[in-house]
């Protein structure tokens, strides 16, 4: 562990919109920056980029794209603050004054400290322990996505792409283009809202707005290219011996070699939890989002969020809150005055609501929760680094409700990933024993080191 | 009835990292003028405790992972050499079974321990067992033989009425009143504030620990292992993960100059950075290792560093079971103030537990209790 320490004005954790658009902000009133990113470059999963020893058609087309495209292009031309890729950020320690984060990553530890640190962190798939979900071949439709962006690589064979997000569309394309074939594409619901948004018009303008639009052109896309798009027909179960054979849909069986999973996004929330952060049941994926006041500023003291921790709302939400969360923290370290500040959340909140009407609208046709309440398939597994299944998360709610609980009796959530992928669905279950919302109970307790790191690496 | 205001085994008793530890603990070696009088006065509820560990499971009827493989203290120097020799005379004639043994047999019997290590002692009764099961095991059994456990229920007020106990309590269904002869305060950290409540003081200190968890790696560690000098213990669970702990501090959260016993404690980096290059030096190859998580905890400390298990002569018919090591001497404290409370051969379980009396602290109440 080096014992050198970078200091900052500002910590971003986070190169997507949010994290970019903050640091445009911040960058433009003479504040020090770094960002740090997992990825080794800028953009976040939205506009993951390729390796740069990659030649590489970008295969990110859509319409959506284009703004996204010009800050990520106005944000690597900074010159003044520093991009930290390619290291996890695995602890947030306030005690000092500072905010001081530990970072691993192959090369070992780091330290960057920081006067105030922007949380822009992201989300990640929704996972679903649907019979099946733990066959190789089977994955969430943006890890299946990060495949394609980054590397153009497409699982052989047949790709099936199941769940409630209207994501899938664009997700199937991208697929295709990179010489991928697609086998079907299969709604959970019914077709009725979706359908009138996107081929109807449904009277609104949101239909012309975003994600909306390159999911209606990708829809005729796969149209064109003879891609069954189906509505109203459950995957129940993922099938094969070794590795995905076929998935049943409503009744019927479709042969496929590989799954993408999409019922929508939970919020990375690890890091705000490890730091204290109040957090809320976000409705309706589930998973937590961090609290924030007007100008995105956190519960504690010195630290900020945006984009998807405050709750999944898209790239273009969270671009807007990053300028805010830009300005405020630029606000509370005296860069800029008031009415300047004012000025860039005045425009950006003004924004803000055809945003999150559009937001809002996702939430409600791409909403899980008739798909996760049919989860109940006691010999599935629901804790994938512990073995742990549905079964015997459900014994153990007999016993007792309370999660944590349950998590030391039977194991589930105690592995290598923390619980990302089945705390959500154990508080569900929890819940529902006890008959309240799950955010009434108590999730799990975040702990060092957020990813998983060399013990040899951190002694000294 | 039990009163529980979290789950069963949510505090100290499921955070702690379950070591079955019977030698004399190193941390009664910190103290001025040597070997502390206080370790080896524990030396003899140790021995009784190595017979309830043994038939734990037979007697609760459930796997408990326990594992009584053998427990190593190791030295680095001759200093810590001399240290381990003379303890194990100590433990030895109070009628513990440790064996000082030098570095080649040590690697010889534990082929992990790195070459640095020049000495161990050597307990074979010692181990660890696992304590996400101990708790809810002993509910189980206790529900089963009829007692009534009421989670997720506090006791708000408990008073001694003159011929007993009024305890009112809140659970989830509302608040209720409770009537009682005899109260057992075993609440770990939060006992001094039960105490409170009857109008006593228990002399228990919050201290905020460290413990971590490495990856499951395949079994290679089959013992407890600490260091006669420096603070570790290290142990491999069932499911295959590392545990390092042995008593790394975290930072307890403060609110207007009194502890927040309601939020975990804070971790200290550099505790968990210092706590691991001890481990890492004794056992190297836990060093290419992940470590997916470490955790903080909170039990309590008397002045003189041991338990505090009896009845509080200032009050009769109160009895506590707290204060440090209580994972190992749990069962057996448990057994013993059972024993007192029943009044089921008493002389026997007093003098057992004398040391552990809260009576040696009975001059703090004298003005209270009341």
């Amino acid at each position: 562990m080096t014992n050198s320490i970078h200091h900052y004005d500002v910590a971003i954790i986070g190169g997507g919109p949010a994290g970019q658009a903050a640091a445009l902000v911040l960058d433009q009133n003479g504040a020090r920056i770094a960002v740090i990113d997992e990825q080794q470059r800028p953009g976040g999963q939205i506009l993951r980029q390729p390796p740069q020893e990659f030649a590489m058609a970008q295969s990110m087309k859509g319409k959506s794209y284009t703004s996204l495209k010009s800050q990520l292009r106005a944000f690597e031309a900074l010159n003044r603050c520093d991009w930290i890729g390619g290291k996890s950020v695995i602890g947030i320690d306030r005690s000092g004054g500072t905010v001081d984060l530990t970072l691993a990553s192959g090369d070992g530890i780091t330290q960057v400290s920081a006067n105030r640190l922007l949380i822009a962190s992201g989300c990640y798939d929704l996972p679903i322990p649907i019979p099946g979900w733990t066959l190789p071949g089977a994955m969430g439709a943006g890890g299946l996505q990060a495949l394609v962006k980054a590397q153009a690589v497409v699982p052989d064979g047949r790709v099936l792409l199941a769940g409630t997000h209207p994501l899938m569309l664009i997700v199937a394309t991208q697929v295709i283009a990179a010489g991928g074939t697609v086998a079907e594409v299969a709604f959970d619901q019914r077709q009725s809202f979706l359908a009138r948004l996107l081929i109807k018009g449904a009277g609104t303008a949101l239909r012309n707005f975003g994600l909306m639009l390159d999911a209606a052109s990708a829809w005729a896309t796969l149209r064109r290219a003879g891609v069954p798009v189906t509505f109203g027909q459950r995957l129940s179960v993922i099938e094969g011996l070794n590795r995905v054979s076929s998935a049943r849909i409503g009744k019927r069986t479709v042969h496929c070699d590989a799954v993408g999973l999409c019922y929508g996004f939970l919020p990375q929330s690890d890091l705000p939890r490890l730091a204290g952060l109040s957090v809320r049941w976000a409705q309706p994926t589930g998973g937590w989002a961090a609290e924030h006041d007007g100008w995105m500023r956190s519960s504690v003291s010195q630290i900020f969020v945006a984009g998807e921790t405050s709750g999944v709302a898209g790239a273009p939400a969270a671009l807007l809150e990053g300028q805010i969360a830009g300005a405020g923290i630029a606000l509370d370290l005296g860069l800029i005055p008031m009415d300047e500040a004012e000025a860039i959340r005045r425009d950006a909140a003004r924004k803000q609501i055809r945003v999150s009407r559009f937001a809002a609208l996702l939430d409600r046709i791409a909403d899980p929760t008739s798909a996760l309440t049919a989860l109940r398939d006691a010999n599935t597994i629901l804790c994938r680094c512990e073995d742990v299944t549905i079964g015997a998360v459900e014994t153990a709610l007999i016993q007792d409700s309370d999660p944590n609980s349950v998590k030391l009796v039977t194991r589930c959530g105690m592995g290598t990933c923390q619980g990302r992928g089945c705390e959500h669905m154990l508080l569900r279950l929890a819940a529902h024993k006890r008959g309240v919302g799950p955010n009434e109970l108590r999730g799990f307790t975040s702990r060092f080191p957020v990813r998983p790191t060399r013990i040899g690496d951190l002694i000294g | 009835m039990l009163v529980e205001q979290a789950s069963t085994g949510s505090g100290a008793s499921g955070q702690n990292a379950g070591s079955l530890h019977f030698q004399i603990e190193r941390r009664f070696l910190e103290r001025k003028g040597g070997l502390g009088l206080e370790g080896e006065q524990t030396a003899t509820l140790s021995r009784i405790a190595i017979d309830d560990w043994s038939t734990l499971e037979d007697r609760l009827g459930v796997s408990l992972h326990v594992h009584m493989n053998g427990g190593l203290m190791v030295a680095e120097n001759a200093d810590q050499v001399a240290i381990l020799k003379a303890k194990a005379d100590r433990e030895r004639a109070m009628g513990l079974s440790v064996e000082t043994i030098d570095g080649a047999e040590a690697r010889r019997r534990a082929p992990y321990l790195s070459e640095g290590i020049v000495a161990a002692n050597f307990m074979a009764a010692e181990g660890h067992a696992d304590t996400r099961k101990i708790a809810p095991a002993f509910a189980t059994a206790a529900t089963a033989a009829g007692a009534e456990i009421q989670i997720r229920t506090r006791l708000t007020k408990l008073e001694w009425q003159g011929a007993s106990f009024r305890a009112e309590i809140i659970g989830s269904e509302g608040a209720f009143t409770v009537g009682a002869k005899k109260v057992l305060v075993a609440a770990g950290v939060w006992s001094a504030r039960i105490a409170a409540m009857a109008n006593l003081h228990l002399p228990l200190f919050p201290v905020g620990l460290t413990m971590s968890a490495s990856e499951r790696t395949p079994h290679f560690l089959p013992h407890l292992v600490q260091h006669v000098a420096q603070r570790l213990s290290m142990k491999q669970t069932e499911a295959g993960n590392i545990l390092i702990g042995g008593g790394w501090p975290s930072r307890l959260h403060r609110v207007d100059g009194i502890f927040d016993l309601s939020r975990p404690a804070e971790l200290i980096i550099q505790s968990l950075r210092n706590n691991l290059s001890v481990a890492t030096k004794t056992v190297p190859r836990v060093a290419d290792l992940n470590l997916i998580r470490t955790w903080t905890g909170v039990t309590a400390v008397t002045p003189d560093q041991l338990p505090i298990a009896g009845e509080f002569p200032t009050m009769p018919g109160l009895f506590c079971a707290a204060g440090g090591s209580a994972f190992t001497l749990g069962p057996t404290f448990a057994r013993l103030v059972a024993d007192q409370m029943l009044e089921r051969e008493r002389d026997e379980a007093d003098r057992l537990l004398a040391v552990a009396s809260p009576a040696r602290f009975d001059s703090l109440n004298g003005f209270m209790g009341r």
